[in-house]
């Protein structure tokens, strides 16, 4: 143990954190109250801030390597016997340390938001440093009051350290919260802009072009978070799915719809001058979902899989939030004036309403999934009733919404800016339902010999109207889905061939149109890349309404059939390394005629800190029709029987594809011009630059690199941990539906329903539910007794009347509402928007004065088309 | 690895905790001269510049991006005509604020010249 004084020096180095962050924000909001020469003053102080969050967290990745265990935190979250990838993890594999890491990538993006500040966007600069050292300072409070990652132990020092859960020690802890924190704290740049905006009262399209790139880059890190998060739960939690709603998950979830809705309803404002007063809310709604997101996760109010121990820093956040949602409401109420639209819709059959209907159901996702995930609480405080809503409650009603959305991924892209006349978009849609409707059609003719029925069983989650309703809604949701995927694709490729169309009749090659078609095009062509990864995303998430399952008991040599495939049990064998025991069983999986196509090693992983923790590694072997995912329960020693379940799953590797896809189409939607490059050298011509070129570079290069490590960490290893170390036996639809509907009560496995969980009291109570209705039992008078026995937190799903109808008919009500006052405003602005285009068309002439810069307009413009 | 990476992190840390002070010191020493006034008066200038140029460059794009969709059928030729003709409007009258912009350095810029000229023949 080094003789230095680590914890505190660690200390210290926070509190010179918050005094530079203070510092720097006084010097920046006098620079930004008319005392311009403060502002180079303020710019060297943001650096020197994000310097000392470079010290601190070097500081803490020192003391993990060295072993300090007198540093609580260190001594928590590592051991000796870790290598040394997994103690850089462990930064962030804890609340204490994930806060520092979260404040040290908000001081590397304060860092390049500086740099880029430099000679632009003046007026905004201090403001938008304030802004983002006010958020550090956010940070370092709640780490020195409440959360010190360098707090010592107050009596003695332990010889060795607890280690990292096993779950957390995996190439995914290394890539998926950096990532996913790298979009969460994105936000907060566009957020920074956007109050410098209000502050200031330039709300023309200056913020919004100020925050363009900074949206994008934040979006696209939060959605690798999330594809990066899904990839974990699938191959780590063992538990056959990739999203299970969990509050932690939906965390994340939040931002990303706020921040989508954000995306689309930006340009509307860029290109008609409108919706100035949405878009500053839905920005401002993205940032507080993101501190929002975190609040749930670090105060433990809710119970979750991931969420970490329940702790204090709760009360700072809601604070925090209070603070914000009041500041930004004020700040918003004195610039409306400023916030006034230019332009009015013209019509509801144009692309602005288009956006507009995306931002309902977006939202309308949003307050769903917001209301879901907090009603545990809300129930607690109204009526002192703990419940849970499980997965099954989420899917059955975001399934109609998700398809919703992606209907109109495909429509908007057809409907025409203002105004579109109605044989127009006849005809342009044309070939999209077309071919949407061949998918249903093929679907009903063949899709059942395929294994792709194009109705499923309907299951119910309430036994009433609604649960009747919402069960056929799912039924038919496969032939929709897929239906809806064509007529997207349709939707884009015509897009395309248009574009391309058009640049042949100026006698440019078809492959030369297509390749100047996006390259001077590329937010356009680039976000309809975006739809078309979405499409893929979604052919994979319809692929779960086809999930086959089996658990068998075999000895080396036996097989089990699961569809079209045939799995045989060859043997177990142990392995060792220092840092745990590894019990695999080698199985093969054999075609009809049994040929060998594949091996697959499920095992169990025993960690010398945690032997009463053996983690399953599942084993998947992926392929674009289907994934056979394989889970060895048990093994017995003696006998070397062991006990397996095999899911098959088809199409889930599409969601990786289709994320992947989604990733390309964002970086290529901000792949600088030439232009740009160009007036990036003339800005800063000797210095080092930090251009928009140089953040998507960064980022494309940041994207591939964690892909790539994915890839490479797949390769090495394919299979992952769960703590679930039993099995599952569902025998009927009856047994599903009502196993479904109950959460295991065991104390360990929060939040897992009886058809999924696999721990030893999940299987004997399944056991006695099935005796139960082999004994006549109603499945609705076991449900009942089950909620009797272990209170109303033991149901899946909460009761269909009564304050538990709240769960939905709130969501649906301020949707239809919502709907209603779009449409009406809508028909207001209509009208509006015609009396201002009467206007505006008679006040176009331009003034005499501009005249004479027709004939120089015409050589800006083929200049600007030869540049970019 | 193991072995290196502490005194990596330390090195790391000695750095940043040096440019941490410095730059400290640097905001500090800006802040209490007027010394920064002329260069951030100046980028005020240079800044409207490069708004209008951003601005301009937006206009270009929309210019470019209606002639496309009504070339692919998607805006109708009455809606084009309203469109083009306003945005080009707006163009122009970026354009015109551009060179008024750039008219105020004229006299500054020949001013300028006028002194180095007069500063050689003195020389010479």
């Amino acid at each position: 143990m080094p003789a230095f004084d680590i914890p505190f020096f660690g200390t210290l180095i926070l509190c010179l954190i918050l005094v530079s962050a203070s510092y720097t924000m006084a010097v920046a909001m006098g620079a930004g109250s008319g005392r311009p020469h403060l502002l180079p003053s303020a710019r060297w102080g943001t650096y020197a801030t994000c310097a000392f969050l470079l010290v601190a967290v070097c500081v803490l990745a020192y003391a993990f390597q060295v072993h300090d265990f007198r540093i609580r935190y260190v001594a928590r979250y590592s051991d000796r016997s870790m290598p040394w990838w997994y103690l850089i993890a462990s930064l962030w594999g804890g609340q204490d340390g994930s806060l520092l890491w979260w404040a040290f990538l908000l001081g590397g993006y304060t860092f390049f938001v500086t740099r880029w500040l430099r000679g632009r966007y003046t007026e905004l600069q201090p403001w938008i440093l304030a802004t983002l050292m006010s958020i550090v300072i956010f940070f370092v409070v709640l780490m020195l009051f409440s959360a010190n990652p360098f707090a010592t132990y107050i009596r003695t020092t332990p010889g060795d350290g607890e280690g990292l859960n096993p779950l957390l020690q995996n190439y995914w802890m290394a890539i998926h919260p950096p990532s996913l924190y790298l979009g969460f704290v994105g936000w907060s740049v566009p957020f920074a802009i956007l109050i410098a905006a209000l502050v200031t009262g330039r709300l023309g399209n200056e913020w919004v072009r100020a925050a363009r790139l900074w949206s994008m880059i934040a979006w696209t890190f939060l959605s690798l978070g999330l594809l990066l998060g899904c990839l974990w739960s699938y191959e780590e939690l063992g538990w056959g799915g990739y999203w299970a709603w969990d509050p932690v998950e939906n965390a994340s979830f939040l931002p990303w719809l706020v921040g989508t809705a954000y995306l689309h309803s930006v340009l509307i404002q860029e290109r008609r001058n409108m919706m100035k007063v949405w878009n500053v809310f839905l920005l401002a709604l993205t940032f507080v979902m993101t501190i929002f997101g975190t609040f749930l996760t670090r105060s433990g109010l809710i119970a979750s899989v991931h969420s970490f121990a329940r702790s204090d820093i709760g009360q700072y956040f809601v604070w925090y939030l209070g603070f914000l949602i009041i500041g930004i409401a004020l700040l918003m109420i004195w610039r409306l004036p400023k916030l006034k639209a230019d332009n009015e819709i013209e019509s509801l059959v144009s692309r602005e309403f288009a956006f507009l209907l995306n931002n309902w159901v977006l939202l309308g996702m949003m307050v769903f999934v917001l209301i879901a995930t907090t009603f545990p609480l809300l129930s607690e405080w109204l009526r002192g009733e703990e419940v849970t809503v499980g997965p099954g409650f989420y899917n059955k009603w975001i399934v109609p919404l998700g398809i919703v959305l992606l209907f109109l991924a495909g429509l908007g892209p057809l409907v025409a800016w203002r105004k579109a006349t109605g044989s127009n978009l006849a005809r342009a849609m044309m070939f999209p339902l077309g071919v949407g409707l061949a998918v249903a059609v093929l679907q009903f003719l063949f899709g059942a010999r395929v294994g792709f029925p194009p109705i499923v069983e309907p299951t119910e989650i309430y036994d009433t109207m609604t649960g009747t309703i919402l069960a056929w809604t799912a039924a038919v949701a496969p032939v929709v889905s897929f239906a809806t995927c064509g007529f997207v694709l349709a939707s884009v490729g015509q897009e395309f061939m248009r574009g391309v169309s058009v640049r042949m009749k100026k006698g440019e090659g078809a492959f030369t149109a297509l390749v100047r078609l996006v390259s001077k095009g590329r937010r356009r062509y680039g976000g309809y890349i975006v739809h078309v990864g979405v499409v893929f995303m979604f052919i994979g998430f319809t692929g779960a309404a086809y999930d086959v399952e089996q658990e068998s008991a075999l000895r080396p040599g036996e097989t089990m059939s699961i569809g079209s495939h045939t799995v045989r049990y060859d043997q177990p064998r142990m392995e060792a390394d220092p840092n745990k025991r590894m019990i695999y069983t080698d199985m093969t999986i054999l075609d009809e005629a049994g040929k060998p196509k594949g091996e697959v090693a499920p095992a169990k992983f025993i960690y010398r800190t945690h032997p009463q923790m053996p983690t399953t590694e599942v084993a998947i072997r992926s392929r674009p029709a289907e994934d056979v995912y394989v889970i060895m329960s048990t093994v017995d020693p003696s006998t070397r029987r062991g006990t397996f379940r095999v899911i098959i799953r088809p199409l889930v590797a599409w969601i990786w594809f289709g994320g992947i896809v989604l990733l390309l189409g964002a970086i290529l939607s901000m792949w600088p011009t030439a232009r740009e490059l160009v007036r990036e050298r003339e800005a800063a011509p000797r210095r080092v630059r930090f251009s928009p070129a140089t953040a998507v570079v960064a980022l494309a290069i940041a994207v591939a690199t964690m892909l790539a490590w994915v890839g490479v960490a797949s390769a090495q290893d394919d299979s992952s941990s769960s703590l679930h170390a039993g099995s599952v036996v569902i025998n009927d639809p009856v047994e599903r539906q009502l196993f479904g509907r109950l959460l295991c009560q065991c104390g360990d496995c929060a939040r897992l329903p009886l058809d999924t969980c696999a721990c030893g009291w999940a299987d004997e109570r399944r056991s006695e539910i099935r005796e139960l209705l082999a004994a006549g039992q109603d499945p609705n008078g076991i449900q009942e007794s089950y909620r009797a026995e272990f209170g109303a937190k033991a149901l899946a799903i909460p009761s269909d009347k009564g304050l538990d109808r709240a769960l939905w008919a709130v969501p649906i009500a301020a949707m239809v509402l919502a709907v209603g006052f779009v449409i009406l405003v809508g028909r207001r602005w209509q009208r509006r928007g015609e009396q201002l285009h009467e206007i505006k068309t008679a006040a176009t002439a331009g003034a005499p004065s501009e005249l004479g810069y027709e004939s120089r307009l015409d050589e800006e413009l083929k200049r600007f088309d030869e540049d970019t | 690895m193991s072995d290196v990476l502490p005194w990596m992190f330390i090195i790391v840390a000695g750095a940043a905790m040096l440019v941490a002070l410095g730059s400290l010191w640097l905001s500090l020493s800006l802040g209490l001269s007027d010394e920064a006034l002329g260069d951030v008066r100046a980028q005020l200038t240079s800044d409207a510049r490069q708004a209008l140029l951003t601005e301009k460059d937006a206009l270009l794009q929309e210019l470019r991006d209606i002639a496309f969709e009504h070339d692919a059928g998607k805006l109708s030729d009455q809606d084009f005509e309203e469109l083009n003709k306003k945005l080009r409007a707006q163009a122009r009258h970026v354009l015109h604020e551009l060179d008024e912009a750039a008219e105020a350095f004229r006299d500054e810029a020949e001013a300028l010249i006028a002194k180095r000229l007069g500063d050689s023949e003195e020389d010479a």
